[in-house]
């Protein structure tokens, strides 16, 4: 398993050569990448990896010093987050990121106000909320949610326009072992719907449970890929990110 | 307050004032509001020309405040520069009136230039800090420098050069007329369809007028912080770049509020200065800048019912402490920090929450059971 991109047909995300430097530090160092279509794809990585970089370059945050990043084979490199989000690119953040002074409906209302009439959106709030196993709480103010149900429900915000992609930046944090096996779950029900995710994630136990492609991301490139089985198996993996060599 | 499609018309109406972004949605609150704004309308019939004088410039304080409110309140932005906008469009007014009021025989023109001038002078300010991801105390300490200048600048104007066309700028003296030919600040004058209305800012008239422009200014606010965009708005508040990803352009959002805001508190300002028939560059200061984000902050700047009421009070306080000399001033100090401590969120939208508490608590199990319904019910 060497740090080699392979080009995919069918790619809906590819990085290429994409470097971001602050200052001095290179937080990502010549990354390339790849996701297919309809798969769910596990980014690892121990801190100063290059994760939150390479997560603010997805989404619009942040502009890349040099390379290309291509969403549904159009350069987006540098297009603005809102931009993105228009074609069908979502995002959950790692912290809370539901608005907490409005209920969960309200919150829904958000995303859902930019593609559908007013009326329309109770039923498809309702929907969205059964979806993510939050029905019955529409009228909950979400600073009275559990911190398990806040994060459903960022997920429900980030899915309530259909997105082709969706980004999960450590969805399992904070989460109890229940909480987190239900949100594996979802991933993976999200996924068996369609849609496309990457999951940047610290959690190894929850990475295996999404039994997913995953790529490990060392000093800002991607040092290895491949099933997550694999990626356990993987002697320098264990040896420089697990600790269990 | 959920309606049926098949609800009466003013029923109707009414429910698109309510909505979770403001306190105050039951019938008994709009009960209230219809009585309190009777008591005003019927504030001239019994009370000194001094007091409706004085009450027209609480009024015209009001307007200012919502504007504040909106923007800070409701969209998260909050501007320590109010004041400018207000100050701009004061000066507007003037500026178009006295060329404009013998040619025209009203002022129309001006006061349209007392709420456009400051739009426009926000788009420009506005589009640099949003557009380069300006925000939180910056843009405060900004909008306050900028208002700063324009005082600065506005005191430099004595010299007789400093006129457009028959109007003086008059550095610190205001704004007045360039020669004893040309006509003073005028009175708000309204012409349609050949006919003009003139409103003498020391009576009864101009403030039923202000009271009028008062009312739609807040009715118009809620509308909007209660309509989908609200929503909007709300989000910018708590989280921009969460809502940057649901493909808002968040700097547009802001950039409109902000304008709009800023029209708001030109219009205050072509109002005030129709009411006093002066404007100076004092306006432009600290105090004044700071005094409407206390008028905001005391009442509750989440809330625009409060925000009135604040205001009203905080300036009927403000003219009653005056009559005690030096100590006035450390007595209403001692009221706002008094009333900041007790109620971070503002005193107004506390009590305004703890009665509505009640109310809602009398009205208890009157939900509709199915889901999709109670979630039409909610918006």
């Amino acid at each position: 398993m060497t740090a080699t991109v392979a080009a995919e047909d069918g790619a809906i995300l590819s990085v290429r050569d994409v470097y971001k430097v602050y200052g001095g530090v290179r937080a990502l160092n010549g990354l390339s990448l790849e996701v297919a279509r309809g798969e769910v794809h596990c980014v690892v990585g121990p801190n100063g990896a290059g994760k939150s970089t390479f997560f603010k370059t997805l989404i619009g945050v942040e502009t890349p010093t040099s390379g290309k990043v291509f969403y549904r084979g159009r350069d987006v490199t540098r297009m603005p987050a809102f931009r993105r989000a228009r074609l069908g690119l979502s995002v959950k953040f790692q912290n809370i990121s539901a608005f907490g002074e409005l209920t969960a409906l309200q919150n829904l209302f958000v995303p859902l106000r930019r593609n559908h009439r007013k009326a329309d959106i109770p039923d498809r709030a309702a929907a969205v909320l059964a979806r993510v196993g939050l029905a019955g709480l529409e009228h909950q103010e979400v600073r009275r949610l559990s911190h398990g149900q806040q994060q459903w429900l960022s997920i429900g915000l980030s899915i309530a326009a259909e997105p082709d992609l969706l980004l999960l930046d450590e969805p399992a944090a904070g989460l109890s072992a229940e909480e987190t096996t239900k949100t594996a779950s979802l991933i993976r029900e999200l996924n068996r719907q369609g849609m496309t995710i990457i999951v940047i994630e610290h959690d190894m136990g929850f990475i295996r449970s999404l039994k997913a492609r995953t790529s490990v991301l060392h000093y800002g490139r991607l040092f290895a890929q491949g099933e997550f089985d694999e990626i356990a198996a993987n002697e320098d993996v264990r040896r420089i990110y697990l600790g269990t060599a | 307050m959920p309606q049926s499609p098949r609800a009466a018309l003013p029923v109707r109406i009414l429910a698109s004032f309510n909505g979770p972004q403001t306190l105050g949605n039951s019938r008994f609150f709009w009960c209230c509001w219809l009585v309190a704004i009777l008591a005003l309308a019927l504030l001239p019939c019994f009370a000194s020309r001094y007091h409706v004088l004085t009450a027209s410039n609480f009024l015209i304080s009001s307007i200012l405040a919502l504007s504040l409110c909106l923007i800070w309140g409701y969209c998260g932005i909050l501007s320590l520069g109010q004041a400018a906008f207000f100050g701009v469009g004061g000066y507007a007014y003037g500026i178009v009136g006295i060329n404009l009021i013998e040619p025209m025989g009203n002022t129309d023109l001006a006061l349209l230039a007392g709420v456009l001038a400051p739009a426009a002078f926000a788009a420009c300010i506005g589009g640099l800090m949003f557009y380069s991801r300006l925000k939180g105390v910056y843009v405060a300490i900004l909008m306050l420098v900028v208002s700063l200048l324009l005082g600065l600048f506005m005191r430099q104007t004595a010299d007789p050069s400093y006129t457009i066309g028959g109007a003086y700028l008059g550095g610190m003296n205001g704004l007045g007329p360039a020669t004893a030919s040309d006509p003073a600040l005028p009175s708000l004058t309204l012409g349609l369809a050949g006919y003009a209305v003139e409103f003498d800012g020391r009576g009864r008239d101009f403030y039923w007028f202000v009271l009028g422009v008062g009312i739609a200014v807040y009715l118009g606010l809620r509308w909007l912080v209660n309509s989908s965009f609200g929503y909007l708005l709300v989000a910018c508040r708590e989280d921009l770049q969460r809502t940057e990803t649901f493909g808002y352009d968040v700097r547009l959002v802001q950039l409109g509020v902000f304008c709009l805001s800023a029209a708001l508190a030109g219009l205050s300002g072509a109002l005030y200065t129709a009411w006093g028939a002066y404007i100076h560059p004092d306006g432009f200061s600290v105090a004044p800048n700071i005094l409407v984000v206390i008028w905001v902050a005391v009442g509750g700047r989440k809330d625009l019912t409060s925000v009135v009421v604040s205001t009203l009070a905080l300036n009927a306080i403000s003219i009653e402490l005056a009559a005690w000399g030096e100590i006035s001033l450390l007595a209403l100090g001692v009221i706002l920090v008094t009333a900041m401590l007790a109620a971070p969120e503002g005193v107004a939208a506390t009590l305004g929450a703890w009665i509505g508490g009640i109310v809602g608590r009398k009205r208890a199990g009157s939900a509709t059971s199915s889901v999709p319904a109670r979630l039409g019910a909610a918006l």
